[in-house]
């Protein structure tokens, strides 16, 4: 409401087959702030974003930016306004390149009016560069690891001239480090009068990076202010209504037998000499910046990938698995990374996705039992704290961090003895994350093997026993989690320090 | 799921609006079927025959079983452009094992057999060969058609067991056999892709093969398994066309069958790149093309114009689903 408010919102509803998911919402941004977007899975902050980004038509209610009002009627109209938009899941076009993919629908010409590659490819590397990454620009996306393509996004976004920069939740799959390196960016982007709407479940950062605040709960507005003049506990308290408790709830599990053994595992150019085991009851976690191998290491381990050497044994004996479905016979259940690529079948409702990987829980002589599906998922509804109108309609009517639960759900019903979680809490918010760390303990203490790879430091120092670093491939550091703190994480995870590897 | 809303951009919209606008997104081809159907009946008397009826219901029925096929592999991702040619390959098999045996079920057993393989080694490529099943079964197309001409020696052959041709042209009461045969495997397909496994398989692979894979899904499996249905399928698709005049033709049989296949699969409203799609869609999207080439009959239309006609249709049916 300043002088200088550069856009206000007012008044915003949307709803969505008859049900109506924001109901008045205002939101008021200044010319160069960082404006953190705040809410609880489902409270409406993607709905709104994606209004202001043209994507959705709002019900009723009005844009103004710089004083006048706009109707956003396409995405096109929001991009004319200066508006940019890195969405919640990841839009990369992975059968392009890293530099096609940067300057799609916007390619740059040479007076001859072909492609420019060569400057579309310095620019590239240039923005690149100043996140941090290194990556030519003639990779194919799609050879690239969640986090890269996570960057591209943002480095696409940071290379239109605009305004407004969106971001909904642009870092679930970075590590801190890369997290810096994106804030310093934001940070200059501000100084030279860009305002940045910042969608995050990481309040750590929120608190960081942010100047202002808008707090949304279940489709409402409940508040808004300075970011100086709150604490982390009063915004969750706004965001949830109620107190949470970040209570640390783990506790020493009784270790069991071994039941993972990876022996001497080897991909060339991916990971190289692993060597681990993990025993019942235990909670093991992997970190590490990225390209550090452990998603394509555990990828490989549940048979999604071939190409490698070295041996794997569950339970003392070896195995040979070349397929997801043999991994899952021989115990091991993946919850991969990247939900929109890796595990969300768009055109299937929430209750069939959750169901997907253990069909044979719900058939009668050979007939899916419907019935059963529906209880099931109202069971992990109840658990999860699902929110869902219609547990029939496809899966991407839900909220991101409400797909991700479905997704975890999925998994919890598959039961496998050892269970990967890669990036588990991707979008989930902090009352929610608690929920979930608490299953993943329950499991744990039913004497199931868990394995838990996050970029996170603060995730695997919370739940698990056993924290492996990896970087560039190989494991830099073991520990137990009473030896470890964030900064040491950090050390290892970048290479500057390593323990001498004493096997083999 | 964005186009929808924008309906809903007015004042709360009534129930019965809403209602309205969920049968047309989600059964357009129905409400298009139920138009046709009643200009058509307008437009003749005749047409509204019960003889007619079951005439349209008799023509369609070779097309809309090879359609049911179609439509488990346009929804699984692929498509399958052999059909025609595997139809009058499986007839000149058939025709020629009944032929040296005498035996109705050997020449029965020979037609689904060689359709079923037909489509395994369709699934084959596409799954274990990764390729692309246009060029893959582009490739059964040719191949299929060519073994049928060199073993017929580009002619007709025909049957001469007594009885065989009773299969398309036997009546219980004044239904015909074939249209049981299409009605049932219509049912048969329905229960399949939406009570069964197989079908959730199918589905979730068509819409996100990497997410399919990693639910641990044997995706494979399910390919080669899609294709040998739709050749199995071609093979009763086969054995009613051969029956019908006890006799089939290598040259012609067959002939432009994919593309009226894959018509009635689209104007059904299943998605070309596969996961979105319905079986009952596929049923009225073949009986709307049946009733189209009727009327055009009873009007006399001249045959060289029926396809200018048909093509319209289909591209302004396709053009008023809703697309995303
Ligand atoms: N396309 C859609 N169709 C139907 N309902 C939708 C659709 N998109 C969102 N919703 C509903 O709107 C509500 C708000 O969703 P939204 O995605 O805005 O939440 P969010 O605040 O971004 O949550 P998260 O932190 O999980 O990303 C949810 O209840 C969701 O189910
Ligand atoms: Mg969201």
């Amino acid at each position: 409401m300043g002088r200088d408010s550069l856009l206000e919102m007012s008044g915003i509803t949307k709803s969505f087959n008859q049900v109506e998911v924001l109901h008045g919402v205002d939101l008021t941004l200044n010319k160069g702030e960082i404006h953190a977007l705040l809410g609880e899975n489902g409270a409406g902050k993607s709905t709104l974003m994606n209004i202001l980004g043209g994507v959705h038509q709002p019900n009723r209610g009005h844009i103004k930016i710089e004083g006048k009002e706009i109707k956003m009627e396409s995405p096109r109209i929001s991009q004319e306004q200066g508006i940019s938009f890195i969405h919640q899941e990841l839009n990369v076009v992975t059968d392009l390149t890293v530099y096609e993919n940067m300057f799609l629908g916007s390619e740059l010409r040479t007076k001859w009016g072909t492609l420019d590659v060569k400057e579309m490819c310095r620019q590239t590397e240039d923005i690149m560069l100043r996140l941090g990454v290194e990556i030519s620009p003639k990779t194919y996306v799609r050879d690239l690891e969640t986090s890269y393509k996570q960057m591209i996004e943002i480095a696409k976004s940071l290379l239109r001239r605009s305004n407004i920069i969106i971001m909904d939740e642009p870092t679930t799959s970075l590590t801190d480090n890369e997290v810096e390196r994106l804030f310093g960016l934001m940070r200059s982007l501000k100084q030279s009068g860009v305002s940045i709407i910042y969608i995050s479940h990481k309040l750590k950062e929120i608190k960081e990076v942010c100047d202002r605040y808008t707090v949304l709960r279940d489709g409402h507005f409940v508040g808004n202010g300075s970011m100086q003049e709150v604490d982390l506990e009063e915004i969750t308290q706004l965001m949830v209504g109620k107190a949470v408790s970040t209570d640390a709830f783990y506790h020493e599990q009784t270790k069991g037998d071994p039941v993972l053994t990876v022996k001497h595992l080897t991909s060339e150019g991916n990971f190289h000499n692993i060597n681990f085991t993990v025993s019942k009851g235990e909670v093991v976690g992997f970190t590490g910046l990225a390209g550090d191998g452990r998603t394509e290491l555990f990828e490989s381990i549940y048979g999604f990938r071939k190409k490698y050497s070295g041996d794997i044994e569950v339970n003392g004996h070896p195995v040979k698995i070349d397929h997801p479905k043999k991994g899952l016979q021989a115990g091991i259940g993946l919850v991969p990374k990247n939900r929109k690529e890796n595990a969300i079948i768009k055109d299937l409702s929430v209750i069939e996705n959750m169901s997907l990987s253990s069909m044979g829980n719900f058939e009668r002589r050979g007939w899916i039992h419907s019935k059963t599906e529906r209880e099931k998922f109202q069971h992990y509804k109840q658990q999860l704290n699902i929110k869902v109108h219609d547990p029939n309609r496809t899966i991407d009517s839900l909220s991101g961090g409400n797909q991700q639960k479905v997704v975890i759900a999925k998994w919890l019903e598959v039961n496998s003895d050892i269970l990967i979680f890669d990036n588990p809490t991707q979008g989930i918010d902090v009352g929610a994350k608690n929920e979930i760390y608490q299953h993943i303990m329950n499991l744990a203490d039913q004497g199931k093997a868990i394995i838990i790879l996050s970029s996170e430091a603060p995730e695997v120092l919370r739940v698990c026993d056993r924290i492996n670093i990896m970087f560039q491939g190989e494991i830099t550091g073991r520990f137990h989690r009473d030896e470890l703190t964030e900064e040491k994480i950090m050390e290892y995870a970048t290479g500057s320090k390593r323990e001498a590897e004493n096997i083999g | 799921m964005a186009n929808i809303e924008i309906n809903q951009n007015q004042q709360p919209t009534s129930t019965s609006r809403s209602k309205l606008t969920w049968l047309w997104s989600e059964y357009s081809v129905v409400v298009a079927f139920v138009l046709i159907f009643i200009v058509a009946a307008l437009m003749n008397d005749r047409f509204l025959y019960l003889q007619n009826q079951m005439n349209i219901l008799m023509q369609v029925s070779t097309i809309g079983i090879i359609a049911l096929g179609m439509t488990v592999v346009m929804l699984s991702g692929g498509i399958d452009l052999s059909v025609g040619s595997v139809l009058a390959m499986v007839g000149v098999f058939s025709v020629l094992s009944l032929n040296a045996t005498g035996s109705i079920v050997v020449g029965i057993l020979t037609a689904l057999a060689v359709g079923a393989f037909a489509g395994f080694i369709n699934g084959m490529l596409v799954a274990k060969g990764k390729i692309a099943s246009f060029i893959a079964t582009l490739g059964m197309m040719a191949g299929a058609r060519s073994i049928a001409l060199y073993t017929a020696d580009g002619g007709s052959i025909a049957g001469d067991v007594q009885g065989f041709s009773s299969i398309a042209n036997t009546e219980l009461g004044i239904v015909d056999l074939p249209i049981i045969i299409f009605i049932g495997l219509t049912v048969a397909i329905y229960l399949l892709m939406t009570k069964t496994r197989f079908g959730r398989y199918v589905y979730a692979l068509g819409s996100n093969e990497k997410a399919a894979l990693l639910s641990a899904i044997r995706v494979d499996r399910i390919k080669v398994g899609v294709y040998s249905l739709c050749g199995l399928l071609v093979g009763v698709a086969a054995l009613i066309e051969t029956s019908r005049l006890n006799s089939i033709s290598s040259s012609s049989s067959g002939n432009l069958y994919e593309l009226d296949a894959i018509a009635a699969v689209i104007i059904g409203g299943t998605r070309m790149t596969g996961g979105k799609g319905k079986v009952i869609g596929t049923f009225f999207g073949v009986l709307l093309l049946g009733v189209l080439n009727n009327m055009m009959n009873l009007l006399n239309i001249s045959p060289h114009l029926q396809g200018l006609v048909k093509g319209l249709i289909i591209i302004v049916a396709v053009f008023f689903q809703k697309r995303d």
